[in-house]
């Protein structure tokens, strides 16, 4: 049989659930707007009955659990499509720095020079003794040395630039990863204690996401409490309360940021996020294009001091080298080709056009025009050589665009799904809130009816 | 319950925003440059295209200021052996008046005098330069190519040399562009200082006139047949001059083809593009400023 005062303590306890049901509304209400924020809910059970003379009575109501609303999985997801966008787009931001150096659609790059090159050779070919087209030939030259050495210098700009982010992103990675240390710790402490964590675990998330932005991660949870996270292939980055953090060194060689983890350099295992996208651009890409840079000056270095050699000069002299000779390095490297471009001879009259050293000879100029003509470079000419060269630099920008792009959708589309899961809905919150007032009220209702009957009780049973 | 969904609406509407703006800076790029690309990314087969249209262009352009440059020179070489052309018949006329017999000493040394200033006037003409080249000294162009020469019969000397130099006016197209002095003037057999030395002393000493005129008369004939060299070079530069602008037109319309935005459809773009962000501005407006919770009391 139940009494006056069971029924009072279970309104009470109605009375608390829905209070902590409120704070929990107003809680997720005043975090509509947060980043990361995962909406909670309250979960309430009902409280143990208890047997009274062969009948079960209900034991009021209690609050469960407070759950942060949360899809483990998409999360998963979604930060691995982050990794992904976030590696493309860094690598089309820094591709299109170098796209700028060699931006043939609006007439930017060495084509013009190239060919303001040849066309001086063949201008000088209808007058070879005219001093006007023979200086005009230097000049040809002299700018199409500086446009190597601009395009060299510009990517080697291009190259510390990107390795100053580098270094910037493992400041910021390191920062981050000694959060989801800290954040593992307070999460584990609470748990042994018994407490909920929706929140911190909330906070972890957002923190793994933000690391996400920065480099390629795999996470394992060992248990609900703790999240291991390691990079580039298996190092670790994050265990238990434990941050590792990655150290920098300069490469001697490259004089290149190089990053470590424990002592061992991982550099060319990171994949992913912004760092795995600049050092794609600073390890691969920009090596590459020097090289072929280097090796296009190279080429046309020694074909035209070649040709110039072949020759006479306006005095009847032999002619020798046109621009600086360049020596590759024992390797067989032309690296610092285009770079070091530059004239050798200074003085008109030292354009060898002349086959048999009288002035008015234009016969050697054929050899510098087969320079045009000629494959000289990857079976090659030199002019299609550069064609090929911008159009692949062009296309490996396209391309990456393209899958930025459409990386970026997933991303937005998971996003989607998981505030879906995680937002905060106002009106939901609305209707919740009058749920749980007018259950408050009700609870209330009770705790008054209950003290009128047992006022009725004792004023009655005392004045008998 | 329904699907829940992403209570966020302001999100999905700055992604579509977004894009639509993205398209509307592409489109006036476009609008604005006129080309359909502004980067090489944009289209990189079309701008790998366009570098050789460039290079070729560049040739073109070059090999027509070659052929301008050459026609100057080589009409000033055809002029001036037109000249000699006038002076040697005029020597020639002289030569068939003093061997018709009729005429004594002193007209024959008269007749003389006059022969040997052609051969000065020639010999002078032989001597043309151009831009301060010598036209007639083969490739020796600084060297003076015909000098007189007491010590030779002709009493002239040949300087320069025997080359020759061929100039590139189209891809793998050399054409030669001059004779040697040595061809036009003093070709072996036909010399034209020896020819006419050898009327001015058939005059002088009384000599076989009608002989020497006879030899000079085939030296003029031959010298007829060398010059028209510069007029057949003249005449194939023209008509290359004509085949190289045509092409240029082609390349220039090439590159027009490849790189030119298609405006009307631009611009068609654009404002799609605009009407639709229109639209989503609109919308974006009309999202509800308020929720439930405006409601309780």
């Amino acid at each position: 049989m139940g009494t006056l005062l069971s029924s009072m303590s279970i309104a009470l306890s109605a009375l608390e659930a829905e209070q902590t049901a409120v704070q929990v509304t107003s809680q997720n209400i005043a975090n509509a707007n947060t980043v990361g924020y995962d909406r909670q809910v309250t979960v309430l059970e009902e409280g143990a009955p208890t047997s009274f003379s062969g009948l079960l009575l209900g034991g009021g109501v209690s609050v469960e659990s407070i759950q942060s609303m949360r899809d483990s999985v998409l999360n998963l997801r979604l930060d691995s499509e982050t990794q992904q966008q976030s590696s493309l787009s860094t690598y089309v931001n820094g591709m299109q720095q170098i796209e700028a150096i060699f931006n043939e659609a609006s007439g930017v790059g060495l084509a013009s020079a190239l060919s303001g090159f040849f066309s001086s050779i063949q201008a000088l070919s209808a007058d070879p003794s005219n001093s006007t087209l023979r200086q005009a030939v230097l000049n040809a030259g002299s700018a199409l040395a500086q446009g190597f050495n601009s395009a060299s210098n510009q990517l080697q700009a291009a190259q510390s630039g990107t390795d100053q982010e580098v270094a910037q992103s493992v400041d910021q990675i390191n920062d981050l990863a000694s959060q989801v240390a800290s954040l593992n710790q307070q999460i584990m402490s609470l748990q042994a204690g018994g407490e909920g964590t929706g929140e911190l675990e909330g906070q972890r998330d957002e923190v793994l996401s933000q690391l996400s932005q920065l480099v390629g991660i795999s996470t394992v949870s060992a248990d609900q409490d703790s999240v291991t996270v390691t990079v580039a292939g298996g190092s670790p980055l994050v265990v238990g309360n434990q941050a590792y953090q990655l150290t920098t060194g300069k490469d001697a060689a490259t004089g290149m940021t190089q990053v470590y983890s424990q002592g061992a350099n991982i550099t060319a295992q990171i994949t992913g996020g912004s760092l795995g996208g600049n050092l794609q651009v600073r390890d691969q890409e920009i090596p590459q294009l020097q090289e072929s840079l280097d090796n296009l000056a190279a080429s046309l270095i020694n074909n035209v001091n070649s040709a110039n050699s072949q020759g006479y000069d306006l005095n009847g002299n032999p002619g020798g080298d046109f621009f600086t000779p360049f020596t590759p390095s024992a390797s067989g490297s032309n690296q610092g080709a285009a770079a070091s471009m530059s004239m050798y001879i200074t003085d008109p009259s030292q354009v060898a056009a002349s086959s048999d050293g009288s002035a008015g000879s234009s016969g050697n100029l054929q050899n510098f025009m087969n320079v045009q003509t000629q494959n000289i470079i990857d079976g090659q000419t030199a002019q299609s050589f550069y064609a090929n060269f911008v159009g692949a630099l062009g296309e490996s920008i396209s391309t990456a665009s393209a899958s930025a792009e459409a990386a970026g959708l997933v991303v937005q589309q998971l996003q989607n799904q998981q505030a879906s899961v995680s937002g905060v809905s106002l009106d939901e919150e609305a209707t919740n809130l009058m749920k749980y007032q007018q259950a408050y009220e009700a609870a209330a209702r009770v705790v008054s009816v209950v003290d009128d009957l047992t006022n009725f009780v004792i004023t009655n049973l005392g004045a008998s | 319950m329904g699907i829940r969904l992403n209570p966020d609406l302001y999100q999905t509407v700055l992604q579509g925003i977004d894009l639509l703006q993205q398209e509307e800076n592409n489109d006036l790029e476009q609008m604005s440059s006129g080309k359909r690309f502004n980067n090489l990314s944009d289209d990189p087969v079309a701008v790998s295209q366009l570098v050789l249209n460039e290079a070729e262009t560049s040739n073109v352009n070059q090999y027509l200021a070659n052929v301008t440059t050459l026609q100057n020179s080589l009409q000033v070489a055809d002029s001036t052996l037109n000249s000699v052309v006038t002076a040697l018949s005029q020597a020639i006329s002289l030569g068939v008046e003093g061997s018709n017999g009729t005429l004594n000493s002193s007209d024959e040394q008269t007749l003389a005098i006059q022969v040997s200033g052609i051969k000065d006037q020639i010999l002078s003409l032989a001597n043309t330069t151009y831009n301060g080249d010598y036209l007639f000294s083969g490739t020796a162009v600084t060297t003076q190519p015909f000098t007189e020469d007491s010590s030779s019969a002709s009493g002239v000397t040949y300087n320069g040399n025997g080359s020759t130099n061929s100039v590139q006016i189209g891809d793998g197209e050399y054409i030669p562009v001059n004779l040697s002095g040595s061809q036009v003037f003093t070709p072996t057999g036909s010399d034209v200082f020896a020819a006419l030395q050898g009327l001015v002393n058939a005059l002088q000493n009384g000599g076989d006139v009608a002989d020497a005129t006879t030899q000079l008369q085939q030296v003029f004939s031959r010298f007829n047949t060398q010059r028209t060299f510069y007029g057949a070079t003249l005449s194939r530069l023209q008509s290359t001059q004509a085949y190289l602008t045509q092409e240029q037109l082609g390349l220039s319309t090439a590159q027009n083809n490849i790189e030119g935005a298609n405006i009307s459809s631009v611009i068609s773009n654009y404002v799609q593009s605009e009407t639709a962000l229109d639209a989503t501005y609109q919308a974006a407006g009309l999202i509800s400023q308020m929720s439930l919770l405006d409601y309780l009391k």
